[in-house]
């Protein structure tokens, strides 16, 4: 084994030791709602591993976004506690990168200018984060549209660019929130591909609410199934299938079904699967 | 817009430079040519009815000279009145009036707006205030205020600048205000401070209302002109317009209202312009 290989491991562990871990601690929150309380999240519990891949999915109404947005750092009114890698979450930081459901673009800016902002407050030198922005356009698939308005761009190629953006500051978890929700079929599995893609080649935590199974089957090491009123989890799936995954593999196809039952059943009566585990 | 849209296939079908992203842009020039031509077409529609009917009416004596002086007549002292210098006599002290009332009375606004845009404390102190005082006429302050100030140059200013102040300060506030929350969460998710906040998010966005106010800031700023220098001015376009009526001077009159109109269009048309410049992510990528 020569040094240099040696070196590079090292590289390795070091960075998969600064990963985002990321912790959930009973977490409830309430929203008023003219007038009457509604439990958005009850006592929820959640640990994720550095480098993870979890997908968060349950009807409408379950939590989800709210527990994101909770973890993001956009609203600090709740109960319990979250960390990322031992540190409680107050507010949103650099180390949390956050793609929404619309790509909300500044529609003033140019594609580079949009991802450029998410630098603004990086200690990086200019030069330095020029090469970065360089670097996602390309990462995302966006060459030869650096300088377009959003408004000039598809829903898919500005969903793109907003991926980018959330990842240009290298968070070291990024949080997802139905960011394929408002694309056609088409587009949704290539950008699915396209995150798969981006999460090995990065290395980094990431966190997607979806409510589609499989999305949610196709892209988690874990699918994390909440039900609503008030949201709760519900069951935790492993998806034990290497990768890169095909979407015909046939382990796949068994536990997107048995997920569908879960979600079909609110979370009970269903018998545990073999690769499923029940939670509280 | 759909022939813009173009979906790059994973990077498989990149294109490989802007080129291709531009000449979408670029073909619908043409088209655009086309509806500006048309649009004049439009324009033009009422002056062509109107003036044949005026030349006509007066060449029939349908009202007396006096009252509706021919087209002619008009133009001749129009001519007249600009070799002599008399009317860019006037005309230069109306516009810098103007100017000097607009800039003091925007350039307020736009502080107070965006400090109630931005505060919902000075909005709540400051608002019940301001909505009583706009709701006053620029001209209905008159009275009072050449009491207090007298009826020199003061004057003016402060009425023209109160009648610009105020569409002003609404457009702004409710601008600012108005700037989507979804966006300030992306400014907030990048921790942008107080100030990359307004220099990156709220004042862009902000842009296409504040501009509304300042456009009609400037067409009540010029109407306030004329009311102020109708009232108490020995010179101005204003006071061209008494003088020509006291002296049934009706040719001057007409010329004097011409002009008005179209120094009030122009300047318009000027804005029109810098806010198009200021907001050129709303056109394609010219």
């Amino acid at each position: 084994m020569s040094v240099a290989v040696e070196r590079s491991d090292f590289e390795v562990a070091a960075r998969a030791s600064a990963r985002g871990r990321l912790d959930v601690y009973g977490v409830s929150k309430s929203f008023a709602v003219n007038g009457t309380q509604i439990d958005a999240l009850q006592d929820m519990s959640l640990h994720v591993a550095a480098g993870e891949f979890v997908a968060l999915l349950g009807p409408s109404g379950c939590g989800k976004s709210t527990l994101l947005r909770l973890i993001a750092g956009l609203d600090s009114d709740y109960h319990g506690s979250i960390q990322q890698d031992g540190a409680v979450v107050t507010g949103t930081s650099l180390a949390r990168g956050i793609v929404f459901q619309e790509p909300r673009l500044f529609p003033w800016a140019t594609v580079r200018q949009n991802i450029a902002l998410g630098l603004k407050n990086a200690p990086i030198s200019e030069a330095a984060k020029r090469d970065s922005v360089a670097a996602h356009i390309s990462l995302v698939g966006l060459d030869g549209f650096a300088e377009a308005y959003p408004h000039q761009l598809s829903g898919g190629m500005a969903q793109r660019a907003a991926i980018a953006r959330g990842l240009v500051n290298r968070p070291r978890l990024l949080l997802l929130d139905e960011p394929f929700g408002a694309l056609d079929a088409l587009t949704r599995a290539r950008l699915q591909t396209e995150l798969q893609r981006i999460w090995a080649h990065e290395q980094i935590t990431m966190m997607l609410v979806t409510h589609d199974v499989d999305e949610a089957v196709f892209l988690g090491d874990r699918v994390v199934v909440l039900a609503p009123r008030p949201g709760r989890i519900s069951r935790i799936f492993d998806i034990a299938v290497d990768r890169p995954r095909e979407r015909s593999n046939d382990q796949l196809i068994r536990i997107r079904n048995e997920v569908l039952r879960t979600l079909e059943h609110g979370g009970e009566g269903s018998a545990p699967a073999g690769t499923a585990r029940s939670v509280r | 817009m759909s022939d813009a849209v173009l979906e790059t296939g994973l990077g498989s079908r990149r294109l490989t430079s802007a080129d291709g992203a531009r000449r979408l842009f670029g073909a619908r020039l043409g088209q655009r040519v086309a509806r500006r031509a048309a649009a004049a077409g439009w324009l033009l529609i009422v002056p062509a009815v109107a003036l044949p009917v005026w030349i006509v009416g007066s060449e029939r004596g349908w009202l007396a000279q006096q009252i509706l002086p021919r087209p002619a007549d008009v133009l001749h002292t129009f001519g007249e009145m600009v070799a002599s210098g008399e009317l860019a006599q006037h005309a230069g002290i109306s516009l810098l009036r103007v100017l000097f009332g607009f800039a003091v009375g925007s350039g307020a606004a736009l502080v107070l707006g965006s400090a109630m845009g931005l505060s919902r404390r000075v909005d709540e102190y400051v608002r019940p205030l301001f909505t009583a005082i706009a709701q006053v006429p620029a001209l209905a302050w008159i009275p009072l205020a050449m009491l207090l100030l007298g009826i020199g140059e003061t004057l003016k200013i402060v009425v023209i600048a109160k009648a610009a102040f105020v569409p002003v300060v609404m457009n702004t506030s409710a601008g600012i205000a108005n700037v989507p929350r979804s966006l300030v969460e992306v400014g907030e998710s990048f921790r942008f401070t107080p100030l990359q906040m307004l220099r990156h998010v709220v004042l862009p966005g902000a842009v296409p209302p504040i501009f509304t106010g300042l456009r009609y800031g400037l067409t009540h700023a010029w109407i306030a002109l004329v009311s102020v220098e109708l009232l108490a001015s020995s010179e101005g376009l204003g006071y061209l317009l008494v003088w020509g009526r006291q002296m049934f001077w009706l040719d001057t009159v007409l010329v004097a209202m011409i002009v008005i109109g179209v120094i009030g269009f122009v300047s318009d048309k000027i804005l029109a312009v810098v806010e198009t410049r200021l907001q050129r992510w709303r056109t394609d990528g010219v």
